[in-house]
């Protein structure tokens, strides 16, 4: 399906830890169950993005084979996860090593190089590492690969602080934002607050997933929640969000809020 | 005292802190330096010290390095080096690439753990001013007891006066100086003739850096043996920075290599101003000297580095500059010097020399007065 369309490719950012790699892969696995093509590139030398689509196993990272000097193919780095889903590591240094950061820069150049399964897809995503420290982690955008970025924060005032800094950061290189993801920690009052924080920076709350011990369960087995437990509540809250996704054209230059309005809200 | 200027953001591409680190390795009398980086890095002054007699080789950091970092790469190379050259003396100078992406140099230096003492310098090319490179080498030669730390507070003083004689009149006191071929060395040299043949009385002053001074001095040589044909050898009076017991070990040679040749052609220096390393503060000692005892001159012949002679004492003189940097061409003409001529491309010819070389400026007097 979608042979004319262009593939919608986007990006999930957020603060470190805050849930962007099983978000992703649960709205993959939510967007294959729908029928669409579906591919996940792992930006984070971690490589933890695609492994609850694998059923909990490894796949070579591009970087590595890079670093090995072999010659490289598309078979080589795209593998099939749960349901068709295409995916991708771009893998890197051990912390403190090197520059992970310029590792994004060149497999995702890399992947451009020798695959196109990019093109054949409805969506892709991007899942990048932690807040944007570097010109790497915002690479797939400046390389003008990404075509929607979406920002994941909780209620809490140092998820939100971060959320608001990554608008700051795609307005400054002209990245429209489209939408606002809340992953619901349990504080109080929290999809009041990010939907306040949505709107104030002028985009919307596109979902509010809760919190859920099975999220955690499924993907200690090495599983998806789409795959392990179709039947539970948050996956249906995954397929929402697959289906708001796929259905969104609209974004906005987002406009950062001062500090002082930041916490205000959060109070 | 002229105020300082405020930092000005210069467009002219200029040495980085990495070559001067490794010139200061040099001076240090390392056999190998190892530059960690990128193949190119540095590559044209990499290429000029080896005719210098150092080794300069580099880890060749690729695209693999930057992400995955090169310690490995470096370790192997100090192994290599080790056998290949069998140095008493290594240096590593970081690069850019290996800066940012927080290479140790340490840590490869202990794993590699040699019977040969290692200089680190942890330096890349983003310093406003390239004497960061000689003051991190230097600082580096200190904790490994390479250098005293009185020869390093020295070397401190002298550094900060080389930056201030930049930014006052020199590559760094405007925002871009385009380079120029300065006067024509045919003209200047007439003039000098006729100076001298008008019974004229003139100074020489050498104020030279480091081995640039190979070739400077020839300039010194050659205004005298014009002087001695015209008959009038007493109407010269010679400076130059040539004390041969400061500085650093190759730079003291220099020094007494060049006193050796003078002496050996017959030339009197009547003031010796200074180490070869003082040229930032060997031009105040010259101008004290000219307002005591020759502030009624004609003329004055300087070469090395022009621009560190004080204006006020020689003001009153025709001045004529000899430089081998074609952007002082233009600083040195708004001080006010009548003549500036350029010696293009000295620094590789005096490198790796025990002797002064003939200059395009002294063959040029010497032609000219052959056809008087
Ligand atoms: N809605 C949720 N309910 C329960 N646990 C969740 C939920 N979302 C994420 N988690 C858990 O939080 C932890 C961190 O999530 P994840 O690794 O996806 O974060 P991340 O933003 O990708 O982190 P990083 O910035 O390090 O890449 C995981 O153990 C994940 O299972
Ligand atoms: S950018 Fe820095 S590391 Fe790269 S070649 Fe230039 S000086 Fe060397
Ligand atoms: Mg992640």
């Amino acid at each position: 399906m979608n042979d004319s369309k262009k593939p919608k490719i986007i990006a999930i950012y957020g603060k470190g830890g805050i849930g962007k790699s099983s978000t992703a892969s649960n709205v993959a696995a939510a967007c294959a169950d729908e029928g669409y093509k579906v591919m996940i590139i792992g930006c984070d030398p971690k490589s933890d993005s695609s492994i609850t689509l694998l059923g909990g196993k490894r796949i070579p990272t591009i970087l590595d084979l890079i670093r090995s000097g072999v010659d490289i193919t598309e078979d080589d780095v795209v593998f099939e996860g749960y349901n068709g889903v295409k995916c991708v590591e771009v893998g890197g240094p051990e912390p403190g090593i090197g520059c992970a950061g310029r590792g994004i820069i060149v497999a995702i150049q890399k992947l451009k190089k020798i695959s196109k399964v990019q093109e054949e897809c409805d969506l892709v995503i991007y899942d990048v590492p932690g807040d944007i420290v570097c010109g790497g982690f915002v690479a797939p955008i400046r390389k003008g690969l990404v075509s929607e970025a979406y920002v994941l924060t909780s209620g809490e005032y140092m998820p939100l602080y971060a959320a608001n800094n990554i608008c700051r950061g795609l307005s400054k290189i002209n990245t429209p934002l489209s939408g606002v993801i809340c992953n619901a920690r349990n504080v109080s009052r929290e999809e009041e607050i990010v939907g306040k924080f949505a709107e104030e920076i002028g985009s919307e709350l596109i979902a509010f997933i809760p919190k859920e011990q099975i999220v955690q369960d499924c993907e200690r087995d090495g599983f998806s929640v789409l795959e392990k437990a179709p039947d539970s509540e948050i996956a249906q809250v995954y397929r929402n969000l697959a289906r708001a996704i796929m259905s969104r054209n609209k974004s906005v230059m987002a406009n950062a809020l001062d500090d002082e309005r930041l916490r205000e809200l959060t109070r | 005292m002229e105020k300082e200027k405020k930092e000005i953001s210069i467009i002219h591409p200029r040495p980085s802190s990495i070559v001067a680190a490794l010139y200061t390795l040099r001076d240090l009398n390392v056999d190998v330096a190892i530059l960690h980086g990128p193949p190119g890095c540095s590559f044209k002054h990499a290429r000029l010290l080896e005719e210098d007699g150092i080794h300069v080789v580099t880890t060749s950091l690729d695209e693999n390095g930057f992400v995955f970092g090169g310690h490995d790469e470096l370790v192997a190379l100090l192994e290599k080096v080790t056998e290949m050259f069998n140095p008493k003396l290594i240096g590593i100078v970081g690069t850019c690439v290996s800066m940012i992406i927080g290479e140790e140099l340490h840590d490869a230096v202990l794993e590699a753990n040699l019977d040969v003492p290692v200089i680190e310098v942890e330096v890349h090319a983003g310093y406003r001013n390239n004497t960061k490179g000689v003051l991190f080498a230097l600082e580096s030669a200190l904790d490994s007891g390479i250098i005293t730390e009185k020869e390093f507070d020295r070397q401190k003083v002298l550094l900060e006066e080389a930056t201030m004689v930049e930014k006052r009149h020199g590559a760094a006191s405007k925002e871009y100086l385009a380079p120029s071929r300065g006067d024509v060395k045919y003209k200047v040299a007439q003039h000098i003739i006729d100076l001298l043949k008008e019974g004229k009385r003139g100074i020489t002053i050498m104020n030279a850096k480091k081995e640039t001074g190979y070739m400077f001095a020839d300039i010194t040589v050659a205004v005298n043996e014009i002087a001695k044909q015209l008959g009038v050898e007493s109407n010269i009076v010679n400076m130059a920075n040539i004390d041969d017991t400061l500085g650093l070990p190759r730079v003291r040679h220099h020094a007494k290599c060049i006193m050796d040749d003078f002496n050996e052609r017959g030339i009197r220096i009547h003031h010796i101003i200074g180490g070869m390393d003082e040229y930032p503060i060997a031009g105040d000692i010259a101008g004290k000297l000219i307002e005591e005892k020759y502030s009624d001159y004609d003329f004055v012949v300087i070469t090395g580095v022009p621009h560190a002679i004080p204006m006020e004492s020689i003001s009153g003189m025709e001045i004529i500059s000899v430089t081998n940097g074609p952007r002082q061409v233009l600083p040195m003409k708004e001080m006010g010097h009548d003549y500036v001529i350029v010696e293009i491309d000295l620094h590789p010819k005096t490198l790796g020399v025990n002797n002064i070389v003939e200059s395009e400026f002294g063959a040029t007097l010497r032609e000219v007065a052959k056809e008087e």
